[in-house]
């Protein structure tokens, strides 16, 4: 019986992960089969493996840059992650230490995530057409910033908080001042909240799309809005073979980090829920 | 000499305001000062010419708003959808963290391939369902070609509703997953061992005394998966558009295509601040109530 229940978990775990994960391994299937066995065989099943599509991806330079998009969106991506961190992390200390901002502005920051952005998109994309931010990575990091900050602020606080504050006494005791202790006794305790909070950004930063979609055109356009170009520009129909290598590419580089840190990733994506 | 315990403490205090600076001013900028610009439009005659010298016009925007059957229809799209993939996601959600557990306990890796959804940008598997779905490339339509000698469709007026909701089930089922996993996990076990004296069977425990326990997790994640659900684009809009005959406009989808694809900014605006004072009066009286429960 217990053999038989445990037969039975495995069975289920095993088709929830196929079935979670279809559309990524259908795309993954497609993107190794070459385009003349993809019109008799749309199948899971791969007869001849090949890596042409990869190959094609590579070399397109001239209409749908594959490199452009994947150095926007680690560019925007980086600013986003990097940047929300250092803004978060002082006010983090702050929050965390100072009996401020406890009531309003710590519950307003971390509940912007149940906000749709949508409704900050219209006039945002008006101040970037004055200040000349439209269609540039930094402006994208900019608003990639705005996305990363809740969460990286709800992390860095509850990190901070559970940090003996005898360490900070004993340092002002030494005559630290405040930026001091943040900086060499707060920084390093807390460098693995630090750590999570930007592989965390990063991750959702390079999975945005509206604003992507909203604020580029040609010069910043993130990997999530050049993918879909290769669903729509190409006069002969869509070349499935190489929009399968293109997208399989451009989900590469958050599923590996995602996949490295999983743990830390789980325990973000809950911390928010659970101590918001 | 000592500084005097009051001087040190305004001292401090000013402090700590100084430390939370940057990150409050990029706020005001960024989201402060488009709420504003919000507000000012949306009672305002604009265009794409006069974009920069709105002359006010009263609420006629807000009336256009609400007197379009598109506004609310988008309205309603994004609460059905929001509603049945919340529940959708976290009745999955919840059976599978249950069920797995003995599983992942022991192998707490098994959690990363369930996790990998979450990790794939929303537009990219809206994307994906393209190919999964397409009639002579994706291997759903073929097999059940194969099988059963229909394939219905997918992307039309009817279903496009249900096949965008499974595809967003799927997505996020595994964050309910591990929420409620680790919810799960945390009940302590002197507690199921107390059931377990009183002479309660495996059900009986399971219903009688870790559900109720994890019930406000549930009820966090439940909330979570409903705004996300309500405010979605991304998958929708590169999976579909707007779908045929506008059939899954969101309430994202109707503001993003009436201000770039209309060019009905007045409008589009009006839509974003009604949109605006519902979610932070969802939000406040959810704050307001989170500080009562602990007062």
């Amino acid at each position: 019986m217990g053999r038989l229940l445990t037969a039975l978990r495995w069975i289920v775990y095993v088709t929830a992960v196929v079935a979670l994960n279809f559309p990524v391994i259908v795309t993954l299937v497609t993107s190794l089969k070459s385009a003349g066995e993809l019109s008799v065989n749309p199948g899971l099943w791969i007869n001849q493996p090949t890596f042409e599509n990869y190959l094609g991806v590579l070399q397109i330079t001239d209409r749908l840059n594959i490199y452009a998009y994947l150095g926007n969106s680690l560019v925007a991506s980086l600013i986003g992650s990097l940047l929300a961190i250092l803004l978060a992390f002082p006010a983090a200390y702050a929050i965390a230490r100072g009996e401020f901002g406890q009531r309003f502005i710590l519950p307003t920051i971390v509940n912007l995530r149940a906000v749709p952005l949508i409704i900050f998109a219209i006039p945002i994309y008006m101040m970037f057409q004055v200040l000349g931010l439209l269609d540039t990575q930094f402006g994208l990091g900019l608003i990639l910033t705005i996305v990363n900050v809740p969460l990286a602020l709800i992390i860095l606080v509850n990190a901070i908080a559970d940090v003996p504050i005898e360490l900070d006494e004993a340092a002002r005791i030494d005559g630290a001042s405040t930026l001091q202790i943040m900086w060499r006794i707060i920084r390093p305790v807390a460098r693995s909240a630090l750590t999570t909070a930007a592989i965390f950004g990063f991750i959702t930063a390079w999975n945005e799309f509206l604003f992507g979609l909203m604020l580029t055109t040609n010069n910043a356009v993130p990997v999530t809005v050049g993918a879909s170009f290769f669903f729509a520009a190409s006069g002969g129909g869509v070349q499935w073979g190489l929009a399968s290598a293109v997208m399989i590419v451009g989900a590469l580089p958050p599923a590996i980090l995602g996949l490295l840190a999983y743990r830390q990733i789980g325990g973000s994506l809950t911390a928010g829920a659970v101590k918001g | 000499m000592p500084a005097s315990p009051a001087t040190t403490s305004a001292a401090q205090r000013l402090e700590w305001r100084l430390l939370a600076s940057p990150l409050l001013i990029f706020l005001l900028l960024f989201l402060g000062l488009p709420t504003l610009v919000d507000l000012v439009y949306s009672v305002s005659q604009v265009d794409f010419e006069t974009l920069r010298s709105p002359a006010l016009s009263g609420f006629s925007n807000y009336l256009d708003v609400l007197s379009d059957p598109g506004f609310w229809e988008a309205a309603w799209f994004s609460l059905r959808f929001g509603l049945v993939t919340a529940i959708a996601e976290c009745l999955l959600g919840l059976i599978l963290a249950i069920f797995l557990a003995p599983l992942l306990a022991k192998r707490s890796w098994l959690m990363a391939p369930l996790m990998l959804p979450l990790m794939v940008a929303p537009a990219m598997i809206g994307l994906m369902y393209r190919l999964v779905l397409n009639e002579f490339v994706g291997p759903v339509p073929n097999y059940l070609f194969a099988w059963f000698g229909d394939s219905p469709a997918f992307l039309d007026a009817d279903t496009a509703f249900w096949t965008l909701c499974v595809v967003e089930t799927l997505q996020w089922t595994p964050f309910a997953l591990l929420l409620f996993y680790a919810a799960y996990r945390s009940i302590p076990d002197e507690v199921r061992q107390a059931a377990a004296v009183d002479g309660a069977g495996a059900w009986q425990t399971l219903l009688r005394v870790e559900l109720p326990l994890m019930a406000p997790t549930i009820g966090v994640g439940a909330f979570i998966r409903f705004i996300d659900g309500f405010r979605v684009f991304d998958n929708v809009y590169t999976l579909v558009g707007s779908g045929p005959g506008g059939s899954t406009t969101s309430m994202s989808i109707y503001i993003y295509e009436a201000f770039f694809k209309n060019g009905e900014i007045g409008k589009a605006i009006a839509a974003s601040v009604i949109l605006f004072i519902a979610s932070f009066g969802v939000l406040f009286g959810l704050i307001g109530t989170a500080r009562r429960r602990t007062a």
